[in-house]
């Protein structure tokens, strides 16, 4: 019985150490025949590029195992990385901590709202964080003009920050360090236990006298929170604020916590299997581009891939 | 007219041998019952002793495991609702089956084997008008009052060309109005031959409107009375049965009270007031609907009170009545189930300690005599009956002063029964004041001081648990405060 369940767990990562095998097995060579998928830099890419998804997929678990969703966190990212840039290249403060925590709070603000929102109105967040993902866009334009706002390659402050937050090991970094709070927060405090409790059984948790409200109002917070942070790694990057960026993240997001073998209903999941769901994205993202697949195809490829880790967890799943 | 006569007489269907069980538990052992065409045929028995349940059995939405129906004297196989359209069985939930969104006309075609290729007026409107509805056939059916659904159901009903009509508690939610219309239509169905079987535990209606009634208990059939030649007082014993004397319950010295109701009333409660003293187990009897949950939703604050007052000079605790739904999270372990509400006290600035989180547990779980293959079980794993000692260990972990139990023994097994005994025993001798919700009655009065009976929402009758008998509890929450109770 404890092998078969270990197993069980261990699917989403079993599925990943096979994509991983697959990936060096067809990786292309370099000139002195190594394999380049376990060159040290492709492996460090392979963080780097999932540390934003990644991110937002943490608070994103959190999310979902209350039962909800949030559609909303594209459109804050994009509103983060628009502000972060206007404070520093339009000069707003001279301190580049002063711009993140704008930028940062701004987001946190925006979730509050949604799970004020959902808490107050019992309306689905479904429709809720869609209604902000339309209106949060609309205010990242509104406020750029709907212009890119460039950071500096010069010397000023803005470029400054931008080469600070896009090294590697800053962005990485960052992911690990949120990773481990989360999984912490879930696994061991009284307020991981109230999420897991009001998405499991909602009324069950009224009768116990949970704080459903206010646990509905924090995860959506730190979602627009770790958005917001997103969005300044980046702005970083990326060397400007963009108003149009972070578009269908939400979905990557939902992707990675729904492979990683969170239930979309709620009560069920973990931030462990939330990290593997976006390695085996990233690792399967970056196998078909070092083969130059098509893009189109590396899609296709992805849903089906989606389609396969759901279909396989649902084997062990009880009646 | 002797025609007449001979259809009167027939027996239309006839079950025998039915059998059920859910899990562990029985809902029916071996019930049967036969009704004839041209007769209104009651099905009685206390909540839990399986009227609905064969009910639906011979409306095919739910399979026997085992026994046989017949129609007409043919043995039939019903295995969905289409099979018993076909055969003529027509059922009126207590829920009706309605869709509320989609209008009256299309209720009644919908699934229908019998409108196919016909204009929905046409083929509607000679039913409406046979059970006395005036309506739009495309008029919605969430606008109509709850007692015109009920008429558009048995018109659904009839338009399936049923001749065997089953309904399942029909004037539960139905205002006094509507309740004497449908009467009038039952007695019109009858006496054209229609065959309708009345699930019910309402004496007043069955004597007005049965000829004959089977009574179940425990899922098995009791027997069959003809009402003119039966009492209240027969049928009520009938249903009760004779159970174990009672031993008496040692007496509990006054003492202050520790929960004072004056004059609660909300949506479903009517002035209710009573004392609750410390060691004191108030037993609250009554069928369902009659306001016995309602009354732990409001104490608890989770009804809206309309006037009255709750003065409690303790925290109130409630577990709830249906533990899957209400009461634990499946999903979860034992270990976070049962120290959800004094998390708290296990955890330092918000980081849970899981050691303390377990020697909080130990000695309630040996206490309760838990069973569970380890703490950090999901759930499901586990039996019914430890599945409510995990709901029951959440709240003695909190420590309640008042402790509202909802019917905490339904569905569980002996063993786990007595030990929740022993357990509501414990806290009263402790000093907490308990209110105990049950639909046995046996167990009302082994485990209380005194007995509260709901009706409608009312306080019925009031008795010390050692003046009670099972008949007038029964009675009382039939028909009201019709015995006279010793008061208290």
């Amino acid at each position: 019985m404890r092998a078969i369940a270990l197993l069980r767990r261990a699917q989403s990562l079993t599925a990943l150490a096979g994509i991983v095998i697959l990936a060096i097995a067809i990786s292309p060579t370099a000139g002195d025949g190594s394999r380049i998928f376990l060159q040290a830099g492709n492996l460090t890419d392979i963080l780097r590029q999932i540390s934003l998804i990644g991110i937002i997929s943490l608070a994103m678990t959190f999310v979902i195992l209350t039962g909800g969703i949030d559609l909303s966190v594209g459109s804050i990212l994009a509103l983060s990385t628009s502000l972060v840039a206007m404070w520093l290249a339009r000069g707003y403060t001279q301190h580049i901590a002063v711009a993140i925590l704008v930028a940062v709070a701004a987001s946190g603000a925006m979730g509050a709202i949604n799970g004020g929102v959902i808490a107050a109105t019992r309306m689905q967040p479904f429709v809720v964080t869609l209604a902000s993902m339309i209106g949060v866009r609309g205010l990242a334009k509104w406020i750029t003009s709907n212009q890119n706002i460039d950071i500096g390659f010069g010397r000023d402050l803005a470029a400054e920050f931008a080469a600070t937050f896009r090294e590697k090991a800053i962005v990485i970094g960052s992911y690990a360090v949120a990773a481990a709070i989360f999984w912490l927060v879930l696994a061991r405090t009284v307020f991981g236990r109230h999420v897991r409790a009001v998405g499991d059984n909602e009324r069950a948790a009224e009768y116990a006298g949970l704080p459903i409200r206010r646990t509905k109002i924090w995860v959506y917070m730190l979602s627009g929170l770790l958005s917001g942070a997103a969005g300044v790694l980046y702005a970083a990057e990326n060397h400007q604020g963009n108003p149009n960026a972070g578009v269908a993240y939400e979905l990557d997001a939902i992707a990675a916590v729904v492979i990683g073998g969170t239930r979309l209903s709620g009560g069920k999941g973990s931030i462990s299997g939330t990290i593997v769901g976006t390695l085996i994205m990233g690792v399967l993202t970056n196998m078909l581009r070092l083969n130059n697949v098509d893009s189109n195809v590396e899609m296709m490829i992805k849903a089906v891939i989606i389609v396969l880790a759901v279909a396989v967890q649902r084997e062990g799943k009880e009646s | 007219m002797p025609t007449g006569e001979t259809v009167r007489m027939a027996t239309v269907l006839a079950a025998a041998g039915i059998s059920k069980h859910y899990g562990g538990v029985y809902a029916l052992k071996g019930a049967h019952f036969e009704v004839r065409a041209g007769e209104v045929h009651a099905l009685m028995g206390e909540n839990g002793a399986g009227k609905s349940t064969l009910a639906r059995i011979v409306a095919g939405s739910t399979r026997a495991d085992s026994g046989t129906i017949a129609i007409d004297g043919r043995a039939v196989r019903i295995a969905s609702p289409v099979d018993a359209q076909r055969l003529g069985i027509g059922i009126i939930y207590q829920e009706l089956d309605l869709f509320p969104s989609l209008t009256a006309g299309e209720n009644i075609v919908i699934g229908n084997l019998h409108a196919a290729g016909q204009r929905m007026e046409a083929f509607c409107r000679p039913y409406l008008d046979q059970v006395g509805l005036e309506c739009e056939v495309r008029r919605p059916v969430s606008s109509l009052p709850i007692g015109q659904r009920q008429l558009l159901a048995i018109a659904r009903a009839l338009s399936m060309s049923a001749r065997i009509i089953l309904m399942d508690e029909p004037t539960s939610s139905l205002s006094e109005d509507a309740a004497e219309r449908l009467f009038g239509l039952i007695r019109d169905l009858k006496r054209s031959g229609f065959a309708i079987v009345y699930v019910s535990h309402k004496m007043d209606e069955i004597f007005r409107l049965a000829d004959r009634a089977t009574v179940l208990r425990d899922g098995a059939t009791v027997g069959t009375v003809e009402m003119p030649s039966t009492s209240a007082e027969e049928l009520i014993h009938m249903m009760v049965g004779r159970q174990l004397a009672v031993t008496a319950r040692r007496e509990r010295t006054a003492a202050d009270p520790i929960l004072m109701v004056r004059g609660l009333t909300t949506t479903m409660l009517k002035d209710v007031s009573f004392e609750l003293r410390h060691g004191e187990v108030l037993g609250i009897a009554g069928l369902v609907g009659s306001g016995r949950s309602e009354l732990g939703a409001a104490l608890y604050g989770l009804d809206r009170i309309v006037s009255g007052s709750i003065e409690a000079r303790a925290a109130i605790g409630l577990v709830p009545e249906d533990r899957r739904l209400q009461g634990l999270m499946m999903q979860m372990s034992v270990l976070e189930n049962s120290t959800l509400r004094v998390l708290g006290r296990v955890a330092r600035f918000g980081w849970l300690d899981r050691r303390r989180e377990a020697a909080e547990l130990a000695p309630v779980a040996r206490d309760l005599a838990l069973n569970c293959p380890s703490v950090d079980a999901p759930l499901n794993r586990l039996s019914g009956g430890n599945q409510q000692k995990v709901l029951l260990s959440r709240w003695l972990l909190a420590r309640p002063g008042v402790l509202f139990l909802d019917d905490p023994t339904r569905g569980i097994d002996v063993g786990a029964k007595q030990d929740i005994y022993r357990m509501i025993d414990e806290l009263a001798a402790g000093g907490a004041g308990i209110l105990l919700v049950s639909s046995e009655l046996p167990e009302l009065l082994r485990c209380s001081d005194r007995i509260l009976v709901l009706r409608d929402g009312r306080i019925a009758a009031r008795y010390y648990a050692r003046d009670a008998t099972q008949e007038k509890i029964m009675a009382a929450a039939a028909f009201g405060d019709f015995i006279d109770g010793a008061r208290c």
